[in-house]
């Protein structure tokens, strides 16, 4: 998930003029909270093949019984012998943009760059018949640091009412929308890998932005099949504890940050839809030695998902997202970050994709953020103080494996994949700001320039 | 009308149904069968010989004692004090309506309402090798 990136370097972090608050979580989105994909320690668990949790055979887009599977705290089984939950991942990628980036990751260049990206190690899988974990530990090539990456260990049990039943469970986690089942939200929306060379997709409300910086522990029901519910409590741990996991400091929440979500979900076999709200409250305080006046955030949202599934020769998925963030910036106001007191943000994002024979896939997704004018938060980057954002992503990919008669299954799965993401805006337009000369003029670039072609490798076994 | 000529009319109903039912899985089509399968039962059960998955395999159902596949410990107390050995007809019966054929079984199915579908799909598990 990179959803911050760059433009959140030069935006949201002066926003709350601390960069290592949630310009450290744009980061740590952006960098570390890699994609979690179709793990084989679930296909051992399990003797079911890639492709009956995941579309495309590769996660991490899920199919009903995928969901199904999370929901039921990664308990379900074959129910032969013990299963070690370990699996591994890692990801390699080549990019190109269409002009050489000034801002580059550190020791590398300013263009053409291959890297091993990430490599994780993840203690996924059953631990007792109802309690499962997916926790993902990540080396980031680019970084070269190591973190705790993706934390979600569940208690799950079926419940029966009367002639009425369900999944109730608990998850205790580090990032609000990690739980979500469906592949609408933050953390699970395509594109599911995407290079940390490139421009990112512009600014995330604050539920998508949080990821290993807070500690939360969320109810959930998947009742009758139809009707999902969750309700999740966030607080931000200590510095020694983010320390300790060498995760990223977002401040400090005043109070707790608040999660919820309704779903109605309807699984037909032969396809399937989704539609949901979603939503996340919190009062932030992005620096722990100033504390006392935070900033708020409340973040509604509307999701939708459609799933052909068939026999699973063709498969057509299309997965929509928007999201209202109203902003109370009491702190960055009264330090002169910002301009206004109170912003918005929207964001829209949307992705189709085809797979064919779950093996070869192509996506087409669309991301659009826009924010309120703001110069005190976003002129330097931007010549309309807009943090506005908006492009385009293809992606073609390769997934050989991953289906019940494959080579090396349930051992190993690889995705091969081209991804190209093209951008119409950038900070506010055609045209932005990406910083200033000698002489203290600033340098015009244009949105075209952030164009990113990328060729991936992610293997997991 | 007499208690003997309800019962003969039952038993001609019962027959009647029997046949058509015998009927419709007779004409099951395997090849409808194995797309039906893989829409509906490929996510929990492998056709492949000795394969369990969530439930357990399909292949050489026919003929098999509910419960008794050894190399699958899965099921449900349900499921092996059932009585069931697995035939046309009574897998037709158990897919159209798991819950009341088998009260407390596992399996997290709903159901296969559609007759031509149960006969295809049984169609497609018998002709498995």
């Amino acid at each position: 998930m990179k959803l911050l990136r760059l433009a959140g370097r030069k935006t949201l972090g002066r926003w709350l003029r601390i960069p290592n608050t949630l310009l450290a979580v744009a980061a740590l989105a952006g960098l570390f909270a890699s994609p979690a994909n179709a793990l084989p320690s679930y296909a051992r668990q399990t003797g079911a093949d890639c492709a009956s949790c995941h579309a495309g055979s590769f996660g991490p887009q899920l199919t009903p019984y995928g969901q199904q599977f999370k929901l039921s705290g990664y308990t379900d089984s074959d129910e032969k012998g013990v299963k070690i939950p370990l699996s591994a991942m890692a990801v390699a990628n080549w990019t190109r943009t269409s002009k050489a980036n000034p801002d580059h990751p550190e020791n590398f260049n300013d263009n053409n760059n291959a890297a091993l990206q990430e490599a994780s190690l993840f203690l996924a899988g059953r631990l007792t018949d109802h309690i499962g974990t997916f926790v993902q530990g990540t080396y980031s090539g680019i970084e070269k640091k190591s973190s705790l990456d993706q934390m979600d260990i569940r208690y799950a049990q079926t419940l029966k009412l009367g002639e009425s039943e369900g999944i109730v469970g608990l998850s205790f986690n580090n990032n609000p929308t990690l739980t979500d089942p469906f592949n609408t939200l933050g953390q699970w929306r395509f594109p599911y890998t995407s290079s940390d060379f490139g421009f990112g997709y512009g600014p995330s409300p604050l539920v998508e932005s949080l990821g290993g910086s807070v500690l939360g522990l969320n109810a959930y029901t998947l009742w009758d099949k139809n009707f999902y519910a969750e309700l999740g409590v966030y607080n931000t741990p200590s510095t020694g504890t983010l320390n300790a996991l060498n995760a990223s400091d977002a401040g400090k929440f005043s109070g707790v940050g608040t999660y919820g979500r309704l779903a109605y979900v309807k699984d037909m076999k032969r396809d399937n839809f989704s539609v949901g709200l979603f939503g996340f409250n919190a009062n932030l305080q992005p620096d722990r030695n100033d504390l006392g006046t935070s900033n708020n955030y409340r973040d509604l949202g509307l999701d939708a998902a459609y799933q052909f599934l068939g026999n699973r020769e063709h498969i057509f998925s299309l997965n929509a997202s928007y999201v209202r963030e109203w902003q109370t910036l009491n702190y960055a106001y009264a330090n002169n970050e910002a301009s206004n007191l109170k912003n918005n943000l929207d964001q829209f994002r949307i992705a189709g994709s085809y797979h064919y024979n779950q093996t070869w896939g192509a996506t087409l997704g669309l991301f659009d953020s826009r924010g309120s004018s703001d110069s005190g938060l976003f002129g330097a980057s931007s010549f309309n103080n807009r943090p506005n954002t908006a492009g385009y992503l293809l992606q073609a990919d390769w997934t050989p494996w991953g289906k019940e008669d494959s080579w090396l299954a349930p051992w190993a799965n690889m995705r091969l994949g081209i991804q190209y993401t093209g951008y119409t805006r950038y900070n506010g337009g055609s045209s932005y700001i990406s910083g200033t000369d000698d002489s203290g003029n600033p340098i015009d670039r244009q949105a075209k320039d952030n164009n990113t072609l990328s060729l991936f490798a992610w293997f997991a076994i | 009308m007499k208690s003997s000529q309800r019962l003969l009319i039952s038993a001609l109903f019962a027959a009647s149904v029997s046949i058509v039912s015998n009927n419709v899985l007779a004409s099951g089509n395997p090849k409808n069968g194995a797309d039906v399968f893989a829409e509906e039962c490929g996510d929990c059960h492998s056709t492949k010989e000795g394969k369990s998955k969530k439930g357990p395999p399909l292949h050489g159902v026919i003929g098999r004692k509910a419960g008794s596949f050894a190399d699958f410990s899965g099921y449900s107390d349900s499921m092996k004090q059932s009585g069931i050995v697995w035939n046309e007809e009574r897998i037709d019966a158990y897919i159209s309506a798991p819950k009341k054929v088998v009260p407390g079984g596992k399996m997290k199915y709903d159901g296969l309402p559609d007759a031509t579908s149960r006969a295809d799909v049984i169609a497609y598990v018998m002709s498995l090798k």
